[in-house]
């Protein structure tokens, strides 16, 4: 048979789900139908928080067909990703893409919901959003939505390009009845952290704020147009926050060089690994802006 | 293959190219009701493959791609694996071409067939699983599972790989989007023996 351009396109997209297929396996922890998880390293399987139904007798079924035990390493709800650990170090890690997911882009939705064998979905990058509270509470920097068919049992498995490699983590855990793509970005740094500390460290700042409008003498005095800010109601004594010198009637307008305006903004600037970091917070105190040096806390 | 076009443009020329070949060998099935299915034409001397539930007279209508009608005489029916063979009393038709194998996961896929009664509408995906099934009365069957849509007079239609070959005949819709088909290597094992009785009946 001949071979034409669609063949080979064909053949790239099968080839790309074995390659990641080699790396994705069954996560058998819930008590309806498995899911699915990609092996982050030789040991450490990234899946999704939500089909983590009990701590004991977690059973992975490998590519090879091989199945082996595993236990908790660490879970994040808020991002709804969990960090499991084979007894033994026999996976492939999945690779990351290089770049990161561009709409319009051709991908598939991998997963290993049954014994019998790798499944997949094609799609295309719908949109890239965010950042986003999630239904679990926390704050998704970004996220992806693709037209690929989230089937049973995909939670946890890897959305890969047309080559194999990783461009985020499938669930449908995060936003009720929606399927969605954690960005490999993110998904590979909760990793990191899962995997270090067991939990994802969030930055403690020891105030309490309510969001308020800047009056136009505000704004002047900021020079910049912002439409509003967090209105201190409380500093908790001790905090951070206290040992950075902030009052109440303090408005904070400002993190790390970043606008802040409402509680999103605020939680959006202290995602990802930062406990322990140094920050400039800005303040408007009595109507002039202020500069004031931060240490975030653990909370 | 065009090498100065542009790689959409060259995409685009292989599956039209692809499609208009596959096309040739499409049928419609017609029973009591208006357009009921698809069917395959299986080899030149009007043989037809089609689905055992779009079959619903004795005697059921086929119409060819060119717009001729026939009626046709079902030589085998089997509810259990949801296949048929029909034969009409024609000549020099262009059959489909069967693949050898079945497909890897991955793979790209296009289903023809007659869905809400739109004649010869095209969907495409990618092979999404193998399956093994239990059927109603046999064995345990492997089957196809896509991505690709497929709705109401899909049925008996081609699932079809980036070459034009038919790997499988689509049969149902599981959940809303969870496509089956009936794979290639099932058909030639019901062919071989459909055509193995006829000639011990001759």
């Amino acid at each position: 048979m001949e071979k034409n351009l669609l063949t080979e396109f064909s053949d790239a997209l099968a080839n790309a789900v074995e390659l990641a297929g080699k790396s994705t396996v069954l996560v058998d922890a819930r008590r309806r139908l498995p899911s699915s998880g990609i092996a982050y390293t030789a040991d450490l399987i990234l899946t999704a928080d939500h089909t983590i139904e009990r701590d004991e007798d977690i059973r992975i079924l490998l590519s090879d067909g091989s199945q082996l035990p595993a236990k908790v390493v660490g879970r994040d709800p808020g991002s709804d990703l969990a960090l499991l650990r084979l007894e033994r170090p026999t996976l492939t890690a999945i690779q990351p893409a290089d770049q990161p997911a561009r709409i319009g882009q051709f991908a598939l939705a991998i997963g290993r919901p049954s014994s019998e064998g790798v499944q997949a979905s094609l799609g295309v990058i719908s949109s890239i959003g965010g950042p986003v509270r999630t239904g679990r509470g926390a704050m998704l920097a970004r996220y992806i939505r693709t037209d690929c068919i989230p089937y049973p049992g995909f939670s946890g498995g890897p959305l890969v390009d047309s080559s194999g490699m990783l461009l985020g983590v499938n669930t449908s855990g995060l936003a009720r009845a929606v399927a969605l793509t954690i960005p490999s970005e993110i998904a590979l740094k909760v990793a990191e952290s899962l995997a270090a500390h067991g939990h994802v460290r969030r930055a403690y700042l020891g105030i309490r704020s309510q969001p308020v409008e800047l009056s136009t003498e505000a704004q002047d005095a900021l020079q910049r147009k912002q439409a509003g800010g967090l209105l201190l109601v409380g500093v908790e004594s001790g905090s951070p926050a206290s040992k950075a010198g902030l009052m109440v009637g303090d408005i904070l307008v400002g993190l790390g060089g970043g606008p802040v305006s409402n509680h999103d903004e605020l939680f959006a600037l202290l995602a990802g690994d930062v406990v322990g970091q140094v920050q400039t917070l800005e303040i408007l105190r009595g109507g002039q802006p202020l500069q004031v040096q931060i240490t975030y806390g653990e909370m | 293959m065009n090498d100065t076009l542009p790689l959409t443009d060259s995409l685009t020329l292989a599956m039209d190219e692809l499609i208009r070949r596959v096309r040739l060998s499409l049928v419609e099935i017609r029973g009591r009701r208006f357009g009921e299915g698809a069917g395959i034409i299986w080899d030149t001397d009007g043989l037809i493959l089609t689905n055992n539930h779009v079959i619903s007279r004795s005697v059921p209508y086929v119409l060819l791609p060119d717009q001729g009608g026939y009626e046709a005489h079902v030589l085998a029916r089997d509810a259990d694996i949801d296949l048929a063979l029909l034969q009409i009393d024609t000549l020099q038709l262009t059959p489909a071409q069967p693949a050898e194998v079945l497909p890897r996961v991955g793979e790209i896929v296009f289903a023809l067939g007659h869905p809400w009664g739109q004649r010869g509408y095209l969907t495409h995906g990618v092979v999404s699983a193998i399956i093994r099934a239990q059927t109603a009365h046999r064995h345990k069957v492997t089957l196809i599972r896509t991505d690709v849509p497929l709705a109401p007079g899909s049925s008996g239609g081609p699932l079809i790989n980036s070459q034009g070959q038919v790997i499988g005949i689509n049969a149902m819709i599981v959940g809303g989007d969870q496509s089956l088909s009936i794979p290639i290597t099932l058909i030639q094992e019901f062919v071989a023996g459909v055509r193995a009785r006829k000639i011990t009946a001759i």
